[in-house]
């Protein structure tokens, strides 16, 4: 039945958006950009592409942060664009895509009031894309109480504020924790938003969320081994929601160390798999002379959750009549910021044996 | 003789001449340890300039191997500079000063002192932590390559500095000092040599009026057994023991303006 | 010149955001009761005068052991890095990721390069 009236009100949008997608960067682009000996081969080759011109206004010896803001600025118009034509619930959902860049632009300025910083000067290091008509006006708070009550009034976020945190949380907790906190509360509310939209986005979605939340959950448990934050509150950090909640969850709330990791995710076979190959790939990756061979795991993992994720995104674009592939596409093309980025940064500080480690979307 | 080159301002007496060939002699001894310092001091800065060299070179590599390491933490976790400017409170990473003793100079030497710290360690919890915590322990190798650096470098300025000072004193004794003493060395002695012979000379003279004398004791006696004119004879004597005063005076006189 | 280096432990950097973050991350951030710290960022905005009033306070404070300054901000002031001399703080120019390492404006290079007759 929806799919009688989706072309109605998201058909136009839904046509330019997959305009967009074929606009992405295909293996072909990579490898050219790959072969580039100096940034400016690399800004003339993405001259050929859906990039265009972005970059022609840059002075000359362009640096890798230029070139990741300006494409990102790219995706940011982009978006604008589908937001501003958009309509209930689809700009609803936009909405809910930005919400986790508006946390942490404002945990960005929560770290600047805490610091007692000039925190106007914080908004310029916002991530656009989560930059909302009221996030200048947390600027005026000057310390942290009355920066949550803003923060209550002011914010999309509040609901997740108020449920979570309390005022003197701000002050107390590491930020980081008040980051994953709030980002747990946001990715639950995503979920059941998703849900209230009925199949076939909420299928969709509900797979990708539930990747972004194991994802988290591992790597949070991952990156709190040491005593520096207790087994309760790493389990609150954790989203209930995910194909690890809530058994795998608990598992993972006790962990000490990556073995038990391992054993907690096993029975989701994809996630076995991050781990049995991380640790064969592990002992080969010993492209770098140091040898972390833990680290070396670690990144990988990430590595693959990465590509996961593009995997899980790609599905996405293969179903019709759902909002599963603004998310995507956002997603999608954040890779691609990303691995931009990466080879910009092995062209500048002349690493080439690791430039292949990027992951292309298509 | 005495008139050539400084010498120092000093009564040429035997005292002072001892005092002073004592002093001759220690400058000699100084100048020849100050040289084998400064030889030994040049030898260590030749072996710590190449090191700082190399170092320098090396730290060109490092650096760019942990500057590689955030990048991959940007890619990870995205822009965290910020957070990380904000959460720095106490410096875990400081350095400790050694010293080191180079021939009497010391050297101060940087030691890492690490102290395990809990500014970031949530770092990237969400996302990235693992590449956080890589980055750290890269920067953390390269700040020990810096401070290994700063060492070295620390020890060149400060040799530099050393090397110059020593070069000085032994310019100094070498060129100014032992020829002065030398020259006064000269100079007492060619002065005491002078006093050698005007003392030979007043001696002569001495025994010469003593001789004087003694005929005129004679003579008196001879008279005094006349007994006769024996006033003349005394006034005699005086009229001629001051011209013997005044004949004493003009030898200086002459000597001197010789 | 033997003035107490034992009460110097720490280490001050000027330089470009990236390095900044970086020798943090190594843990070298310090910021004292006064609030002062002992690192400053440098980005295409900050005036010449505050690297110079920088570089001055850090070559000035007594418990700073090694100056870090990075090679393309050492180059704007350059006759004031040049007129550096003191043993203490030492001071380093470092690389920064988009300066690679010029061994030939290092002003402590240049002078062992002139000690070295070249």
């Amino acid at each position: 039945m929806e799919a009688l009236f989706f072309n109605v009100s998201t058909g136009f949008l839904e046509g330019i958006l997959r305009g967009y997608k074929a606009g992405l960067l295909t293996q072909g682009h990579y490898s050219n950009l790959t072969q580039c000996e100096t940034l400016e081969d690399f800004r003339t080759q993405l001259s050929t592409t859906d990039y265009g011109n972005f970059l022609a206004n840059e002075p000359s010896p362009i640096s890798t942060s230029t070139i990741a803001e300006k494409a990102t600025q790219v995706l940011v118009d982009q978006f604008n664009f589908l937001r501003t034509n958009a309509v209930e619930p689809l700009s609803k959902f936009l909405d809910y895509i930005t919400y986790a860049y508006m946390i942490d632009n404002v945990v960005l300025l929560i770290t600047g009031t805490l610091h007692e910083r000039d925190t106007h000067e914080l908004l310029e290091r916002c991530h656009p894309l989560g930059v909302f008509d009221t996030l200048p006006a947390l600027c005026v708070a000057s310390n942290v109480e009355e920066l949550y009550h803003t923060a209550l009034v002011e914010t999309p976020l509040a609901s997740y504020f108020r449920e979570c945190l309390s005022a003197a949380d701000l002050d107390a907790l590491n930020i980081e924790i008040i980051r994953n906190t709030l980002y747990k509360a946001y990715l639950e509310d995503f979920y059941n938003f998703c849900a209230s939209l009925g199949s076939p986005t909420s299928d969709i979605m509900h797979r990708i969320l539930s990747f972004e939340a194991d994802r988290r959950v591992i790597n949070i448990t991952i990156n709190s081994f040491g005593p520096d934050l207790s087994k309760e509150r790493r389990a609150k950090l954790f989203p209930t929601i995910g194909r690890l909640f809530p058994e795998g969850n608990n598992n993972l709330a006790r962990a000490d160390d990556v073995e038990q990791v391992r054993a907690a995710v096993e029975y989701v076979p994809e996630y076995r798999s991050f781990f049995e190959t991380s640790t064969q790939s592990s002992g080969q990756s010993n492209g770098n002379p140091d040898g972390y061979e833990d680290h070396g795991l670690a990144s990988h993992l990430e590595d693959r959750f990465f590509a996961q994720e593009v995997h899980l995104n790609k599905l996405a674009f293969l179903q019709q009549f759902s909002y599963a592939v603004f998310y995507s596409y956002v997603k999608l093309k954040e890779q691609e910021i990303r691995s931009l980025t990466w080879i910009a940064e092995c062209i500048a500080q002349n690493n080439r044996e690791r430039i292949g480690e990027y992951i292309g979307t298509f | 003789m005495s008139g050539t080159g400084p010498r120092e301002s000093i009564f040429p007496t035997r005292m002072a001449l001892t005092n002073t060939k004592t002093r001759l002699k220690g400058a000699q001894t100084g100048h020849s340890l100050l040289a084998k310092k400064r030889d030994a001091l040049t030898t260590r800065f030749r072996a710590i300039l190449r090191k700082v060299d190399e170092a320098k070179r090396k730290m060109g590599r490092v650096m760019q191997l942990a500057s590689f390491s955030l990048a991959e933490v940007t890619y990870a976790t995205g822009d965290i500079s910020y957070l990380v400017q904000e959460q720095a409170k106490t410096a875990t990473f400081r350095v400790k000063a050694k010293q080191e003793n180079v021939s009497g100079v010391i050297l101060p030497a940087f030691e890492v002192d690490r102290v395990s710290g809990t500014d970031f360690n949530l770092t990237g919890l969400g996302r990235g932590g693992q590449q956080v915590l890589k980055a750290k322990e890269v920067y953390a190798k390269a700040v020990e390559t810096l401070v290994e650096l700063a060492s070295l470098q620390t020890a060149f300025t400060i040799l530099d500095e050393v090397i110059r000072a020593t070069n000085r004193r032994v310019n100094a004794i070498e060129h100014v000092v032992i020829p002065r003493l030398e020259n006064t060395v000269k100079y007492i002695l060619s002065e005491l040599d002078e006093m050698d012979r005007e003392e030979f000379f007043r001696l002569k003279k001495v025994q010469g009026k003593k001789k004087r004398d003694a005929d005129k004791a004679e003579a008196a006696r001879m008279i005094e057994a006349g007994d006769g004119d024996e006033t003349s004879i005394e006034a005699d004597t005086k009229e001629e023991s001051t011209e013997q005063a005044g004949n004493l005076l003009n030898d200086r006189d002459e000597d001197v303006i010789f | 010149m033997t003035t107490s280096f034992k009460d110097r432990n720490l280490l001050a950097v000027i330089g470009d955001e990236d390095s900044i973050t970086g020798l943090l991350l190594a843990g070298i951030g310090h910021i004292d009761e006064k609030h002062e710290k002992n690192f400053l960022i440098v980005d295409s905005k900050t005036q010449i005068s505050t690297i110079e009033n920088a570089f001055e306070r850090f070559t000035e404070r007594q418990d700073i052991a090694i100056l870090l300054i990075n090679q393309h901000i050492a180059e704007k002031i350059r006759p004031m890095v040049d007129r550096y001399q003191n043993a203490f703080p030492a001071l380093l120019e470092i690389p920064s990721k988009d300066h690679p390492y010029d061994p030939s404006k290092d002003s402590v290079l240049k002078r062992v390069q002139k000690l070295f007759g070249e």
